[in-house]
């Protein structure tokens, strides 16, 4: 029985982090430390406009007087901002104009992640835009989705090709000044997804944005932008994966997300950032500014997360519910399991009429992880009929773990009616031993009725991504019982 | 340091002599209390749990200089718990009045002193020398600490039961400030009731800022139900800290109605498995008051249970908030813990802010919480219209049935009842105050 | 198939099994019948593997194999199946997908293949069928908000489906009325075969008219105190426990 038992452990041990293997491939860097010359460096890598160049000077010169946050309930030991490199992108001499003439090396990567760049062996329907440390590798299904108006494309090439969007929208929804890490995102962002979704149009296929780390030492900054317009309908999935190093390392991303008028965005991420090893050695900090703006009537905005990975994660997706009727709602997992810290949750900001939100929130926390669901929900004098309902709910696997919940609730207009419910309980032996004398082992046991718990966030999830997360709930749990 | 706490460091260096104890231990405790509140001065919002209640901006504008003794005669208000047979001790300003109170014949075992006679005696050393995890919320009881100038002392022997409730009267007579401490030590087995009215009888703007150190012994029972009912232009302060025992009983109703600005703060902690702690309230404000609920409950230890009601209904552009927090420590399995706020707005210009929070060690527990805000329902109110009621007899009526689900909670029969009477007459001066 | 020789079982400090011995071949029905408190479920989970039961003394076989080295997993894995006497409610796993997964966990471990989705649905319906069991409850978590003739009915689907070696019902009739009950007889009897043994654990001899066993043993203060053929619970229901002097532990 023991036997067993360690053998599943290995077994776990090895599986437990597939995507922490490193790519060996030559890399282009800004040299260490953070100034205002590498802020220049990766303009000019970029071949940035002027008013890019000082958008980005104006928020660098902003952060040297801000501090880092400390209400967060997650510990680490002080960053050292100029012991990391801003940039890096794989070399290479001239920008690939089709997939034949990107690195082999790179192709094999996102192979190994599961994620096929080449378009006839995609999963139909998925456009996908691969970003490598810095830069976007590549965008699929470019050519098709430009027939139907639809912009997908890295954003440093929106920067180029669509100024115009770009100045109207970028930092609309997160200012420069916003945060310590959205600021500091705002200097030295390299890469990310740019989508626009003309008025009226329904997105023809799922988009998606796959995140990899790559180089040692290196702090990512993506910034995402994505526009529906009046009318559009866009699902949008993001994925991040990193290898496994001793040191910590730096994920720093904004996404902002603007609906107009009728329009919808369904925004999901499966974050699964490399953790650390189990004595909590090494991984990535995940520190994410992510925010949804309703400006239309009737827009909504939907939040799906299954966060698994990372060291550290501080990450609170929010919605502004400012054009009247509109929707916000957020789904969540996170799992955190040997010394992983999460703090994450949302913001609901009630501002338009007859706005309503659902936030519902699964923490499942195992080995010696802390787990921590802050969110606010906040309706202001004019915002009259809203509705939000908020569910939170807790699993403890072991004793080691702990499990925390701080929603802020703010009401200044008696038409609201706001309830939140939250509940902390831990899987019960007698569940165990049900699913056991059934024929699974434990750990499939754990999954199992994992799954269940989640049952409610996993349903939100666009099917592709809801058997790979189901899957990964597994993955992510091994070793964390017998 | 802002005028507010200017003035409150200069009152303690003005009357540091003539505090009782000045000659023994306490005047170094005062000292060094009053070092750590000059230091880190009146919370502001940016201290998370003064987040909704600024003292640094809001006791600019009561008097804070304390208040003078008090001797002459005073107009004692009628209090909600007169019809029932009590031992009464009356403070005028926070200073006892031996004339007011009536303490005669109690049983053999209780010993109930004004504050100053058993500063001597080591068990309230203990009680007010107690450490607390010095969180944002606690260190404000260092002001207190340093200025405490009277309170009620009540210990209980073994085993011993007091053999009707005790009536604690505190009354503002003069505008300022008036710095109170209470010692509540229950053996073990021992048990209390214990009755609290906070009311003004004379003064109009005047801060009353008030401890209760509380420890309870094994399978001792304590009953409080406090009415904090306090002038249109106070700012009443209160901390309440109590350790349980194992086995140990604790209930705690307040009902805040009157004052312009309160905040009302409990810590409780359990030392022994099987101890159960109630903490519950209810808050009616209109016009422009302000009360802010903390509500901090302590799992330290296993199979403890701890069950938290507080209902608020908020009139006019009245502000309510609830901070609750459940914190169960490593290990500290079997753990049931419950809170839940609910708060009902009955006009435009109310607001209402809630932040129940878990910390949660153990996996092994039951715990829950849940918030609701929102308006009367409008369903319910066409009913009873349709049934002949008119919107305000309707309105009244829903409203009562909300809060009397709280006040259900408190477990003694006569004190439920005057509570209750209080809340129904909350409706009588509606008119007036809006 | 099955040999329990001389077994010993505490929980906590209290003995309750002392010195069982029972042999069941395979094809053979056993009913085991006793007051409250005899020791008839804490026989079900020592068998299954649950914890907190030591086993002080004795020994048990199964297939030649010895059970009490074995895991909770690996004895269902190995062909024993406990059907609960109160099934545990599994919130957001639909019925379907737990027996999918049970099924394909005890493949995997005989070394079978995975059965695909396709493969699997028409498997389930053709067994929920003759159980009243609808596409409807399947997809329902399991035994969450389940009247109690449902989750039996789930409990009689998933052993038809997993084929165990040895079925131990336990207690099957309880909270059952009449017309539930022969639907899960039904089921049971349907199961009936040369190569499966089943033990049925019951209070009452009214479960043995439709479920017929070979051999009743009687179990009191944690020994089996009479053995016979199935008049013995005829002869029960006449004379009830009191003879066995029910000196329940």
């Amino acid at each position: 029985m023991v036997a067993i038992r360690e053998t599943v452990q290995t077994v776990g041990e090895v599986e437990k982090y597939k995507y922490g293997f490193s790519t060996d491939i030559e890399s282009d860097k800004a040299p260490l430390g953070l100034t205002e010359d590498t802020v220049r460096f990766i303009s000019a890598k970029k071949n940035e406009p002027e008013w890019m160049l000082e958008w980005r000077l104006e928020a660098y010169r902003r952060w040297l007087t801000m501090e880092e946050p400390t209400w967060a309930k997650v510990e680490y030991p002080k960053i050292d901002f100029q012991d990391a490199y801003y940039y890096a992108a794989p070399k290479q001499t001239v920008a690939p104009k089709s997939l034949d003439e990107i690195d082999p090396k790179l192709l094999e990567t996102y192979k190994k992640l599961g994620i096929p760049l080449i378009e006839q062996q995609m999963l139909a329907g998925i456009a996908v835009d691969a970003v490598f440390d810095s830069v976007s590798v590549v965008t699929t299904f470019k050519e098709k989705l430009k027939e139907v108006g639809v912009i997908f494309c890295p954003l440093s090439e929106a920067v180029r090709d669509h100024p115009d969007l770009v100045r109207k929208y970028l930092g609309s929804v997160v200012p420069t000044s916003d945060n310590f890490y959205a600021t500091l995102n705002a200097a030295v962002f390299s890469e990310g997804s740019f989508v626009y979704i003309p008025e009226g149009v329904r997105c023809p296929m799922e988009l998606s944005t796959y995140f990899r780390i790559n180089e040692r030492q290196t702090g990512q900054f993506e910034r995402t932008l994505i526009i529906a317009d009046k009318g559009s309908y866009v699902s949008y999935l993001e994925g991040c994966t990193a290898p496994q190093r001793d040191e910590n390392q730096l994920h720093a991303a904004v996404v902002e997300l603007v609906a107009h008028d009728d329009a919808e965005i369904k925004y999901s991420t499966v974050q699964n950032w490399y953790p650390g090893d189990e004595d909590g050695k090494g991984g990535i900090y995940n520190f994410v500014t992510k925010r949804g703006d309703c400006r239309g009537v009737n827009s909504k905005i939907s939040w799906t997360q299954v966060e698994t990975g990372s060291a550290i994660t501080w990450k609170y997706p929010s919605c502004i519910l400012r054009g009247d009727n509109s929707r916000g709602e957020f789904y969540s997992i996170a799992i955190s399991n040997g010394h992983q810290q999460v703090d994450s949750g949302t913001k609901m900001i009630h501002l338009g009429k007859n706005t309503s939100s659902r936030i519902i929130s699964k923490g499942i926390s195992a080995g010696k992880s802390s787990n921590t669901y802050r969110g606010l929900v906040g309706v202001h004098r004019k915002a009259e009929n809203v509705r939000n309902f908020t569910q939170c709910d807790s699993l403890l696997i072991g004793s080691h773990c702990s499990a925390h919940t701080v929603p802020y609730i703010e009401s200044k207009n008696p038409g609201a009616i706001l309830e939140h419910e939250a509940t902390t309980s831990k899987i019960s032996d007698e569940q165990l031993f049900y699913c056991r004398q059934r024929g699974m082992d434990e750990e499939e046991a754990v999954a199992l009725i994992v799954n269940g718990f989640c049952r409610d966030v996993l349903q939100q999830l666009p099917m592709e991504f809801a058997v790979e997360a189901q899957k990964l709930v597994g993955i992510s749990l091994e070793g964390s019982v017998g | 340091m802002t005028g507010a706490a200017k003035t409150l460091v200069e009152n303690f260096e003005r009357e540091r002599k003539t505090l009782p104890g000045a000659s023994g231990w306490l005047d170094v405790s005062r000292a060094k209390a009053l070092a750590a509140f000059a230091e880190a001065g009146l919370p502001h919002r940016r201290v998370e749990e003064w987040k909704y209640t600024d003292l640094r901006r809001l006791l600019d504008d009561v008097s804070l200089t304390t208040a003078p003794d008090h001797l002459g005669p005073v107009d004692l208000p009628a209090t909600a718990f007169e019809a029932m047979d009590c031992y009464k001790l009356v403070l005028v300003n926070g200073r006892f009045r031996a004339d007011l109170s009536s303490l005669a014949k109690l049983p053999k075992g209780v010993e109930l002193h004004p504050l100053a006679n058993v500063l001597s005696e080591q068990w309230a050393k203990k009680l007010i020398d107690r450490q607390s995890d010095h969180d944002g919320a606690t260190r404000i009881i260092d002001l207190n600490t340093a200025l405490m100038r009277d309170g009620m002392a009540l210990r209980i022997r073994k085993g011993v039961r007091l053999d009707k409730p005790l009536h604690l009267v505190f009354l503002a007579a003069d505008d300022g400030g008036a710095h109170a401490r209470h010692l509540v030590e229950l053996e073990e087995g021992a048990s209390a009731t214990i009755f609290q009215s906070h009311l003004a009888a004379g003064a109009s703007s005047y801060f009353v800022d008030q401890v209760s150190d509380i420890h309870l012994g094994a399978d001792a029972r304590l009953e409080m139900v406090r009415l904090v009912d306090e002038g249109a232009k106070s700012f009443h302060l209160s901390s309440l800290r109590a350790e349980l025992e194992a086995g140990a009983d604790f209930g705690c109703f307040t009902l805040t109605m009157g004052g312009q600005m309160q905040r009302q703060q409990s810590f409780v902690r359990f030392n022994g498995e099987g101890a159960v702690a109630r903490v519950n309230g209810a808050s009616a404000l209109r016009g422009r008051q302000m009360a802010d609920t903390f509500c901090h409950t302590d799992h330290a230890v296993p199979a403890c249970a701890s069950d938290t009601l507080y209902r608020t209904v908020l009139d006019g552009s009245a502000t309510g908030t609830f901070q609750g927090k459940v914190v169960v420590q490593p290990d500290a399995q079997k753990t049931d813990g419950r809170q839940m706020t609910n708060a009902l707005l009955l006009s435009r210009e109310a607001s209402m802010n809630a932040k129940p929070e878990l910390e949660i060690y153990a996996d092994d527990v039951q715990c829950a919480h849940g918030s609701t805000i929102g308006e009367l329902n409008k369903d319910a109110i066409f009913y009873l219209r349709a049934r002949g009621l008119n919107e305000r007899d309707a309105r009244r009526l829903l409203v009562t049935a909300f809060l009397d689900e709280a006040l259900d909670r408190i477990a003694h029969d006569g004190a439920r009842d005057a509570l209750r009477a209080v809340v129904a007459n909350w409706f009588s001066a509606e008119g007036a105050a809006t | 198939m099955l040999e329990v020789k001389n077994l010993h079982v505490t929980v906590g400090d209290k003995e309750i099994l002392r010195g069982i011995d029972l042999k069941i071949d395979a094809g053979e029905v056993h009913a085991i019948m006793g007051p409250n408190g005899s020791g008839k479920s804490t026989l079900s989970y020592i068998l299954s593997g649950r914890d907190g039961y030591e086993v002080t003394e004795g020994s048990i076989t199964f297939k030649g194999q010895d059970l009490l080295a074995m895991s909770i997993d690996e004895r269902a894995n190995a062909g024993v199946f406990l059907a609960f006497q109160y099934p545990i409610e599994i919130p957001g796993v639909t019925t379907m997908n737990f027996l999918k997964t049970a099924l394909n966990a005890q493949r995997k471990a005989r070394g079978e293949e995975e059965l695909d989705a396709v493969r699997f649905l028409k498997l389930v319906r053709s067994k929920a069928k003759p159980l009243n069991i609808s596409d409807d409850m399947l997809k329902r978590a399991l035994n969450v908000g389940f009247s109690g003739g449902e989750k039996k009915r789930a409990e009689t689907l998933q052993m038809s489906l997993l084929e165990p070696q040895l079925a131990i019902l336990d207690e099957t009739d309880s909270g059952l009325d009449i017309d539930a009950l022969k639907v899960v007889a039904d089921g049971v009897n349907a199961l009936r075969s040369p190569e499966r043994s089943m033990i049925v654990i019951t209070h009452y001899q009214r479960l043995l008219d439709y479920i017929v066993p070979d051999v009743v043993h009687v179990l009191s203060g944690g020994r089996i105190v009479k053995t016979g053929g199935k008049e013995l619970a005829q002869e029960l229901e006449q004379t009830g426990y009191a003879e066995f002097g029910a000196d329940a532990a």
